[in-house]
């Protein structure tokens, strides 16, 4: 493992070579981990580690496994020297067109650009034609909107730098920016088995581009793909890796990464929101909300992964924290999609959905592939009844995303509520393979089965028991396992599952309605075994209860008594002592 | 956005368009002649009226025409002027270099169109009618150009720009986008399919497909021309240049190599490329949509779904896309790809675009319609053989629409539930039909599914009387007479009195009700005056034009060399399509009933009717259906020579048909050739081959079960392995008895009977035979119940001499149906067991009347000679041998003893002979 001091003077030079090349996004990226690594107390003033102060707390609360979340030990690192530098001064003109590419006049930056061979000037010319064609795309793409949707606004630029960029290549004058400038272009372009080769090449020979490993994750659609990478290991991988698992949905692979990662990097802030993210799949909701609590106490002014953060509010109906948080994202910048997210998750919450509406389609216009504002806006249709709306939202979630389970939940809910269970099963088929750990989706399955127009009840059998072994937190499938087995005449397995609900009950002193219905089966079953002594104490415990039950399980024990005081009463007839 | 349907008919203005105003601009000029300036006649002023009109209508792809071929075809309908035309149209176009010149232009455009308050028309100007539909065009055009914003006018410059530039060029039309990856998997895919056995109708398909579509290209003109109009413009074909539309052409294209002479298109992709008119695009979508329907599996799915791709990246809000990949992949057998495809449609359009039958009247409520969603998944998963999911769906089919009230598609659906009970063989619904269905489940009296289906049938008969679906009625009714031809009419309560009812079908039923299906072709017009819009008329209008007229049947450069033919330019036929579909089906169920009732004259003379008149509108499977028929007949009367050259045609016709009836009818001759001929190896082996065509799943496919079945019989029977022969027609007896299959009871009955005679059981096949007559009795079999007679006299014959002449006297009761309706097996088969009837009657005497033996045995041996059928004819010319020599006519028993010899030895010695068929397995 290189020492934190390596991965320092690495990042160091790396953020000043990427905004020396107007990637902004990559050095914005880099400096953030800089800062993430524990900085070396003896150099720091007490105000420098003031700023890493609150993360530890975090880590006191939930890491305590810290020992073993090293998973990768004796991998050697390949260190890649940091890059020379071919201009050392950068020339007058090159000094201009980053000026101007600053300014965002992209096409003037390039002009400027037009005669110099350098290689960074020659990378930044491109990536400023690229940019302007970007720019123009966007724009064109509002002026094209046709009447069918026809928006087939295309960069421009792609084919001419497409054909510069890999003549350069051919002739190995491509510096690894070139190569991801490359891999951009062709993956727009749709040749995403080129791109990848190309965007390998690049973090090959520069690693610490996260824009490139990043676009190279786009491109892992599945596992197999992953696997396939040829790529050096350095400890940018690390985090490539852990947020390509995190994308196939292998959230607990991710987990260990980051885990890993945090021990170099125990500071960042992206790490710690990475695994919010990752803990808010596997529905740890108070660590999920912990971590932000830390993050936005640390950042204040953050507006990226906030929406995760809502929807955890939104899930444990913070409604204060929810409005806070929301004035806070509106008030750093309102044009984000996250903040128009955040605000629509309010309105829901106070059951405005139409005005929560209006805001998940403004940070649709925002950003129209921002798959979970589908979803959401799928939720809120369902909730006003607009079900077309609805299945027309999911879907076009899904189709930004196939892998998205909880629109294809939703998509099958939608057609559930109008009836068609048969048709939901689809859906609900799609969103189960996707995530089959998680028992909602396996009971919502399950209760398709059980309609009264499908009333296939094996199926919803199996679909309850999977339910059942996926920790099911609301225990709903115990309960209907218990019942359905009832209903099918199976009473052995009847009362099984309704003495394992009894138990969890107990464990999590639940009461209600199912407490008196499993003790009532249960003494009725008991009793029918003959055995009394089991059933006398489920009829005692109903006894607490009131309602018509009370008299049954009184009753029942009567009846016990009488069959039971009957022998030895005879006994006494017929032998008198 | 969702929940948010865009408004149809969104029009934009595009070079294309522009082109078409400028030709506009020269067809009515602002001036007061009657032959405006460069035209020299009225009939060269109205070619290019038509032309234009033909322009906007057409429907035959989803991209305009680049400028290049708007000239090609300038060429074809200008002739002389055509110079002076694309002259002026290029001029006119590359005057066009600033916004303000086409400002200037569309004002001028609105100056060719007639007010229509100006009252005074003079009689020579030609003013174009805003009303009419150039007028209309015209009007579109300005309208949307008034719409445009500033940048939207940049972009038409831009766009005009790259028109021009691409038609002076001079470079290659446009390849086929890249779809990158998937274009790679196509490319795979193609290959893959190249690598198939079947590699030369593969290529053979796609220049059949080719030819048919270079057929259609040809845009036919005239709309509500007067005759003499007509007649003027007969002489013009405007061909679209082929290559513009066949997308799997740009297969071919590499993606990573990139040669300078496709530089244009590197600068921009997308250039030159627009789609048509909203309508124009519907059109051609629902064209093909009836083109795959009836095509089936014989169409290109690469190509189709290249172009499909396509339209979906240029129009991603059009729905319709999807449900025509369904179809695509329907009937490609993809089942996947299906699945995902129908869902994506119904997601995404809730079942409101597209569908013709839902009458935009009825509110188009915002719930959606995702009934139909239901329905057309009941019929996905009853195509590809799973009856009880397809019931499954079909039921909450049935209950959303009646939650909805949406009655036309509950129509539908009880139709297609109808039609899945009845083709598969289900032996109980209980539990699976709702009670709402039938209204006797609810007075608890369960009925049997044939009763159910029964109900049913009438009801959705009833239903789509009352909401005036014309063409459901006449489905409904051919449906009725398929149900009728093979079921007895009991009463439906088993209590109450009983009217005296005949236990037997009915063919006036069948009769009477095939007579109402057909009813159609007189009563349609109503529908469809009411249903179909201007773009679906132009369509069918435009496909009826298209069908080569020319009689196709049973000639073998049918379909390849017809397209070149000139198009006969009548009248087209104003009959839609399905329509004659219907019609044509009456016809086909014509044939079967007469099939099954005995008259193969009359079963032969339908399906004539059926091949040579309906065979355009058919599907592939229908048509092929009235072939398999046909030959059959060629078969049983024929012998298997003429048979096998007939298949041989029919084959190179449908081979791509999947699931084809004709590969199940050459092995079915070839069975009953090998039969014949003795051949059991192959005669088995050919059993083998029928069975594994059949689905496994129970309840599907019922026809091909019992046919293999039979014919396992039939082969071991001829084996003599008499046993076997006798478990194998039990079971098929049982399984025909669970699902109510009565004609081919009546059928293993009869088997059974013959399985006994055979081994010398007469008085235990005595029942079955018995049986089996009353059976074909009941069910009207006439034919079959001769053949039973036959096997009853048979068997009499074999109890001893001494029933001899009850024997003859069934056998001479059967005579005329034998005669008149027969095939040679049958025939010979009875005059064969005449002459032993008269042979072992002690009475009768050789000398004294030698000719009433003599020919029928002499006939017998002709026919079976014909079929080769060994065995019988060795047992004729035995019998002749002996008559002979009774007679003492030496030299012919010589003669027959001799063809006896060789008969046996035939029968023998199969290996020996060369046989060209066996190795058409």
């Amino acid at each position: 493992m290189s020492s934190k001091e390596n991965c320092r003077n690495e990042l160091r030079t790396a953020i000043r070579q990427l905004s020396d090349r107007c990637l902004y996004a990559a050095s914005k990226w880099a400096a953030e981990q800089l800062v993430g690594i524990e900085q070396d107390p003896a150099k720091f003033t007490p105000a420098n580690t003031r700023f890493q102060r609150g993360s530890s707390s975090i880590r006191r609360r939930f890491h305590t496994n810290e020992s073993t979340s090293t998973p990768i030990s004796g991998v050697l690192y390949v260190s890649t020297p940091v890059m020379e530098e071919d201009e050392v001064v950068d020339g007058d003109f090159y000094l201009l067109a980053k000026t101007y590419f600053d300014c965002r006049e992209y096409r003037r930056a390039a002009h400027v650009l037009r005669d110099q061979i350098g290689k960074k000037s020659v990378f930044l010319r491109c990536y400023a034609l690229y940019l302007a064609g970007e720019k123009r795309k966007e724009e064109e793409m509002i002026e094209l909107e046709g009447p069918l949707g026809k928006s087939d606004a295309v960069n421009r630029e792609i084919a001419a730098l497409e054909r510069e960029l890999s003549t350069l290549r051919k002739n190995g004058t491509i510096d690894p920016f070139g190569l991801y400038l490359y891999g951009l272009v062709l993956k727009e372009k749709g040749s995403e088995n080129l791109a990848r080769i190309v965007l390998v090449e690049s973090v090959n020979s520069y690693p610490w581009n996260w824009s490139a490993w990043s676009e190279l994750q786009s491109l892992c659609t599945t596992v197999d793909i992953l696997n396939s990478l040829n790529l050096n290991s350095h400890w940018m991988k690390d985090f490539f890796l852990a947020s390509a698992y995190q994308e196939l949905r292998m959230q607990n692979e991710a987990l260990a990464k980051y885990e890993y990662l945090q021990s170099i990097f125990s500071f960042s802030n992206y790490i710690q929101a990475q695994i919010a993210k990752a803990k808010y799949s596997l529905r740890e909701f108070e660590q999920v909300e912990a971590i932000f609590e830390e993050l936005l106490r640390n950042d204040p002014y953050r507006v990226e992964d906030m929406d995760m953060y809502s929807n955890v509010l939104y899930a444990k109906e913070c409604f204060s924290a929810l409005s806070y948080l929301a004035h806070r994202v509106f008030m750093t910048d309102k044009y984000r999609p996250e903040s128009c997210c955040i605000i629509g998750n309010y309105y829901s919450l106070k059951g405005q959905h139409e005005k929560s509406v209006v805001y998940f389609k403004r940070a649709l216009k925002l950003n129209k592939n921002y798959l979970s504002a589908w979803t959401l806006m799928g939720h809120e249709f369902v909730e006003m009844k607009n079900t077309p709306a609805a299945v027309d939202a999911y879907r076009r979630a899904v189709d930004i995303n196939p892998c998205d389970y909880r629109a294809w939940y939703g998509l099958g809910q939608a057609y559930e509520m109008m009836g068609m269970p048969f048709y939901a099963l689809h859906y609900f088929k799609k969103s189960v393979f996707l995530q089959p750990n998680d028992s909602r989706l396996w009971i919502a399955m399950a209760h398709c089965y059980e309609t009264e127009q499908l009333s296939m009840l094996e199926e919803a059998v199996k679909c309850y028991k999977r339910a059942v072994n996926c920790n099911d937190r609301e225990a709903i499938a115990l309960h209907q396992l218990a019942k359905l087995h009832c209903e099918l005449g199976q009473l052995e397995e009847a009362a099984f599952y309704y003495k394992k609900d009894l138990e969890r009950m107990e464990t999590e002193e639940r009461e209600g309605p199912n407490m008196v219905e499993a003790l009532l089966f249960l003494a009725q079953y008991y009793r029918g075994q003959k055995r009394f002594e089991d059933a006398e104490v489920y009829c005692t415990r109903l006894l607490d209860y009131t309602g018509p039950e009370k008299e049954t399980a009184k009753n029942i024990l009567r009846g016990m008594r009488l069959g039971q005081s009957s022998f030895p009463s005879m006994d006494v007839e017929h032998f008198p002592p | 956005m969702a929940g948010v349907l865009k408004p149809p008919g969104a029009f934009a203005v595009t070079p294309h368009k522009v082109s078409v105003c400028i030709l506009l601009q020269i067809y009515a000029p602002a001036a007061h002649i009657s032959v405006p300036f460069p035209f020299s006649s009225v009939a060269q002023h109205n070619r290019l009226g038509l032309f234009l009109l033909a322009l906007t209508k057409a429907c035959d792809d989803i991209f305009e025409p680049k400028l290049e071929e708007l000239i090609s075809q300038l060429r074809e309908i200008g002739g002389l002027l055509h110079h002076w035309l694309t002259d002026h149209l290029t001029n006119k176009l590359s005057t066009l270099s600033s916004p303000d010149d086409l400002f200037n232009f569309f004002s001028d455009m609105r100056g060719i169109l007639g007010g229509t308050d100006s009252g005074v028309v003079e009689d020579d100007q030609v003013i174009l009618d805003p009303s009419s539909n150039l007028g209309m065009f015209l009007r579109r055009c300005v309208l949307a150009f008034n719409l445009l914003s500033f940048e939207g006018v940049c972009h038409l410059l831009t766009n005009l720009g790259i028109y021009c530039k691409e038609a002076l060029s001079n470079c290659p039309p446009y390849e086929a986008q890249h779809l990158d990856d998937s274009s790679n998997d196509l490319e795979v895919l193609s290959q893959y399919e190249n690598m198939d056995l079947e590699n030369f109708v593969f290529e053979k398909v796609t220049e059949e497909i080719e030819a048919r579509e270079r057929a259609s290209k040809r845009v036919p003109f005239h709309l509500h021309v007067p005759k003499a109009l007509c007649g003027l413009v007969e002489d013009i074909e405007v061909l679209v240049d082929p290559k513009s539309k066949h997308g799997d052409k740009g297969r071919e294209v590499c993606q990573y190599t990139h040669s300078t002479s496709d530089a244009l298109r590197d600068i921009d992709p997308n250039g030159g490329m627009f789609l048509r008119t909203n309508w124009q695009i519907q059109g051609f979508l629902h064209e093909q949509a009836n083109a795959i329907e009836r095509h089936g599996g014989s169409y290109s799915f690469n190509a189709f779904e290249l172009i499909m791709k396509q339209l979906q990246k240029y129009a991603p809000e059009l729905h319709r896309v999807h449900y025509l990949r369904y179809l695509n992949s329907l009937y490609h057998d993809d089942y996947f790809a299906a699945l995902e495809n129908l869902h994506c449609y119904f997601d995404y359009s809730a079942g409101i675009e597209g569908f013709d039958y839902v009458p935009p009247s009825s509110g188009c409520n915002s719930l959606g319609r995702y009934e139909i969603a239901l329905l057309c998944l009941g019929m996905m998963h009853f195509h590809y053989g799973y009856p009880k999911q397809a019931l499954e769906v079909l039921t909450e089919a049935v209950h959303v629409s009646q939650q909805q009230s949406n009655d036309t598609c509950l129509a539908y659906t009880l139709a297609a539930i109808c039609n899945l009970l009845s083709e598969t063989g289900i032996s109980s619904t209980t539990g699976i039909l709702g009670s709402s269905l039938s209204p006797f489940t609810s007075i608890g009296i369960s009925l049997s599914v044939q009763q159910q289906l029964f109900v049913l049938l009438r009801g959705s008969l009833k239903r789509a009387e009352n909401l005036k679906l014309k063409r459901l009625v006449a489905s409904s009714h051919l449906a009725m007479a398929r149900f009728d031809l093979t079921h007895v009419q009991r009463p439906l309560l088993s209590f109450g009195p009983k009217a005296s009812m005949k236990l037997r079908t009915s063919p006036i039923n069948v009769c009477k009700e095939l007579r109402l299906s057909s009813q159609l072709i007189s009563e349609f017009c109503t529908e469809t005056s009411a249903m179909t819009n201007e773009g679906d008329f132009s369509t069918a209008w435009l496909k009826n034009l298209h069908k080569p007229m020319g009689s196709q049947v049973l000639s073998e450069e049918s379909g390849s060399g017809s397209f070149n033919v000139f198009q006969c330019c009548a009248q087209p036929s104003s009959i839609p399509g399905s329509v004659l579909q219907l019609v044509g089906s009456s016809y086909l169920v014509r044939a079967t009933a007469w099939e099954i009732y005995g008259s193969s004259s009359l079963a032969k003379t339908n399906a004539l009717v059926y091949a040579t008149c309906f065979s355009d509108v058919s599907s592939t499977s229908d048509a092929a259906l009235a072939y398999v028929k046909l030959i059959q007949h060629l078969a049983v009367f024929k012998g298997y020579k003429e048979a096998f050259a007939a298949l041989k045609i029919a084959e190179e016709k449908f081979l791509t048909v999947s699931k084809s009836r004709i590969l199940l009818l050459k092995l079915q001759l070839l069975h009953e050739r090998a039969l014949h001929r003795g051949h059991l190896k192959l005669a088995q082996q050919v059993c083998d081959e029928l069975g594994v065509l059949a689905s496994s799943v129970t309840g599907v496919d019922m026809e091909l079960k019992t046919e293999a079945s039979l014919r396992r019989a039939r082969t071991l029977l001829a084996a003599n392995q008499f046993s076997e022969a006798a478990a194998v027609s039990h079971s098929l007896f049982c399984m025909c008895y669970k699902f109510n299959l009565q004609v081919e009871n009546a059928t293993t009955l009869l088997l059974l009977a013959e399985i006994h005679k055979k081994s010398g059981n007469a008085v235990l096949g005595l029942p079955y035979a018995l049986a089996s007559l009353s059976f074909c009795q009941s069910f009207n079999l006439d034919l079959l119940k001769a053949s039973a007679t036959l096997t009853l006299a048979e068997l009499w014959l074999s109890l001893g001499s001494s029933h001899a002449k009850r024997a003859l006297a069934l056998i001479h009761g059967a005579f005329p149906m034998i005669l008149g309706h027969g095939g040679l097996e049958l025939r010979a088969r009875a005059h064969i067991v005449e002459a032993k009837c008269y042979l072992s009657d002690p009475n009768f005497s050789v000398s004294e009347n030698s000719d009433v033996v003599l020919d029928p045995l002499t006939q017998a041996s002709d026919e079976l000679q014909v079929l080769e059928y060994h065995e019988l004819a060795a047992e004729a010319f035995y019998l002749m041998a002996i008559v002979f020599d009774k007679l003492g006519r030496l030299d012919d028993r010589e003669e027959a003893a001799a063809s006896f010899k060789r008969h046996i030895l035939a029968l023998e010695n199969f290996q020996d002979e060369e046989d060209p068929l066996v190795n058409m397995l």
